[in-house]
């Protein structure tokens, strides 16, 4: 849709430059921020990315936000987690209690390694990227509720979720559950690295209620024709 | 025998290691029969946990402490961020850097019927100067030197809970929690010196409590521990009892005062009195005997001290000069002094923390173990040890 408007649109400077704002003149292009995709020769590209490099020379670009680094060490998915766990627009103190987490997470795991013997050592995963991306996928539900109404009454109809709504409830459930169910005198990154251990090894809280939204949706299987998309 | 081929891998690079040094010590390191220095397994570790050994050809290779000595001579001298990872690790590293090395140096060489010399590490935030100070005390414990350590002197300028007017001198107050604690921790570390050194004068305690001339210092050590309302004073008498024995003929024993942070003695003090009128260092009991121990006025010991803006009170947060984090008072009380500078890590520094890291699993993002990951370590960190050691500890 953006493309054939940007078709009909004459190119134009606005006079006013928009720095950080979300909404854009389809015109402009998404930005690249990773310095890989820059080194890659003439050569190896094929027709639509040597188009696609070609109209970077000429259309405007969006501004990058500022949670995107060129670094090696970015990762979308702990963005997006900041973003979700931030209050009050507060990035550096959700910025410091993620990379707490991780350091918890990982001082945790490698205390268990350095004390087990050596046949244990293989199981026991150290990497608090992989235990939080892997935690993260136990927790995504496979179908979701959706409340639709039918002769005055409403029911709760199982639906399929996209990708993106199932990485946002699993993210959303974990950190409800921190914040709330938890004890009072704990830091946030002991309570969140004890929830992404457990979600690791598919035991906790989130866990149980992904299984819970699992089993209405089973039970409300009748109701699924109700469904019209 | 796979060791041994390993070995020969890493010769290329232990002699290029090798090579910035002086060819003095590589003569003498042949010269020397097979048992004494075997041949490092790694490049970064090295096999000497004796910092009498250490000399140039270890630098910038870790060591290990054994726990032993952990426990005893640092139960609560070592940064808290270090001690974490003491717990994580299961062992306890400490890299052989410079300053410390040339300040261990002079210890082995000085006369000792001199007065004191007093050494003082200063440098930026984080380049390393607690965890230097804790390698020359090391030094000193295994050498069978008398250890007095103070692990940080701030503490004893804020966050006061109990303050009580001094027994002994009545414009003084005294801490008797921060004395107890600290008289405890000296109990631990120097066991061995308390059934052997005597006391030379008598104390009075209150009319009927008194400890008399020719008792053990361990039981004076007791005294202020049971009596909690005396501990400041009892500090004060340990302090002045080791001052006045240790140059002397008869003593077997040499002292090693060791302070960090010792800008707070001559400093401010965030603690008030009852009519909230700030309380200055000097009218505290603990502060002013300690600074009655820092002056060069005795012999057979040295004075190893460490500079520290983190902890320091009302002072800028850019200083980390003597003379700006002293001030006056202290550098005219310090002086003549023996400044030692603690840099940032150099290339050889990083390289070997890096590996140090990587054997024992600390790194686990793999972008961290390629080329561009460590590029952007150095970038992060300016080579800065306690940025690296942050940074490092989530990726």
């Amino acid at each position: 849709m953006a493309a054939s408007i940007s078709g009909l649109l004459k190119p134009w400077t606005p006079s006013v430059f928009l720095v950080r704002w979300s909404r854009y003149n389809p015109y402009y292009l998404e930005p690249e921020v990773s310095k890989e995709a820059y080194s890659r020769p003439e050569t190896e590209l094929s027709a639509e990315e040597k188009e696609q490099r070609e109209l970077k020379a000429l259309r405007p670009i969006k501004a990058a936000t500022s949670g995107v680094t060129s670094s090696v060490f970015d990762d979308p998915v702990i963005s997006k987690f900041i973003n979700m766990m931030m209050e009050h627009g507060n990035k550096v103190l959700a910025r410091e209690i993620m990379t707490q987490t991780l350091e918890n997470i990982k001082k945790k795991q490698v205390e268990k390694y350095h004390k087990a013997s050596e046949g244990e050592r293989e199981v026991i995963e150290c990497n608090p990227y992989t235990i939080f991306h892997q935690a993260l996928e136990n927790c995504k539900p496979v179908v979701g509720l959706a409340s639709i109404q039918k002769g005055g009454k409403y029911y709760q109809v199982p639906i399929p979720l996209t990708d993106n709504r199932r990485r946002f409830l699993a993210m959303k459930w974990m950190i409800t559950e921190c914040q709330d169910n938890k004890h009072r005198r704990t830091h946030m990154y002991e309570k969140l690295s004890q929830e992404l251990l457990a979600a690791f090894g598919k035991e906790g809280n989130v866990i149980k209620k992904k299984y819970e939204l699992h089993k209405m949706a089973e039970a409300n299987r009748a109701y699924a024709h109700y469904r019209w998309w | 025998m796979a060791l041994h081929r390993l070995s020969l891998r890493l010769r290329p690079t232990v002699t290029h290691v090798r090579s910035l040094h002086s060819g003095g010590c590589r003569q003498q390191q042949e010269a020397v029969a097979v048992d004494s220095e075997p041949e490092p397994f790694s490049v970064f570790r090295t096999r000497e946990s004796d910092p009498a050994c250490h000399s140039e050809k270890h630098l910038g290779q870790y060591y290990t402490l054994p726990s032993a000595h952990i426990r005893t001579l640092f139960p609560s001298g070592l940064p808290w961020r270090y001690q974490q990872q003491v717990k994580t690790f299961n062992e306890a590293c400490i890299m052989v850097r410079q300053p410390s090395l040339e300040v261990i140096s002079y210890l082995k060489k000085t006369d000792y019927s001199k007065p004191a010399l007093r050494y003082l590490f200063y440098g930026q935030k984080g380049t390393g100067k607690t965890i230097s100070l804790c390698h020359t005390v090391h030094f000193c414990y295994t050498q069978g030197w008398l250890v007095l350590h103070i692990p940080d002197a701030h503490q004893w300028v804020k966050n006061c809970k109990e303050l009580l007017p001094s027994s002994y001198n009545a414009s003084r107050f005294d801490q008797p929690l921060q004395a107890t604690t600290w008289l405890r921790n000296f109990r631990l570390t120097n066991e061995r010196f308390l059934s052997k050194i005597k006391t030379k004068h008598r104390y009075m305690w209150t009319k009927r409590e008194f400890t008399e001339e020719g008792s053990l210092l361990g039981e004076l050590v007791d005294q202020g521990i049971s009596r909690v309302k005396s501990s400041s004073d009892v500090v004060g008498a340990v302090m002045k009892e080791l001052r006045l024995q240790s140059g002397q003929p008869g003593s077997d024993f040499r002292l090693a005062v060791a302070v960090d942070g010792v800008n707070g003695l001559w400093g401010r003090s965030t603690i008030k009195k009852e009519d909230k009128s700030a309380v200055d260092p000097e009218e505290l009991t603990l502060i002013y005997n300690l600074r009655k121990l820092m002056r060069n006025d005795w012999t057979g010991g040295a004075i190893i001290a460490t500079l520290s803006q983190t902890g320091s009170l009302y002072t800028p947060k850019s200083a980390y000069l003597p003379q700006e984090l002293l001030g006056e008072r202290g550098f005219d009380s310090m002086d003549p002094f023996i400044p030692v500078s603690v840099p940032n890590y150099s290339e050889k520094e990083f390289e070997s923390c890096y590996l140090y890291y990587m054997d024992r699993h600390w790194l686990q993002h793999p972008q961290s173990r390629t080329e561009e990951g460590k590029k952007e370590l150095v970038f992060l960190s300016n080579r800065n040890p306690s940025m690296l050691d942050r940074i490092c500890g989530f990726l």
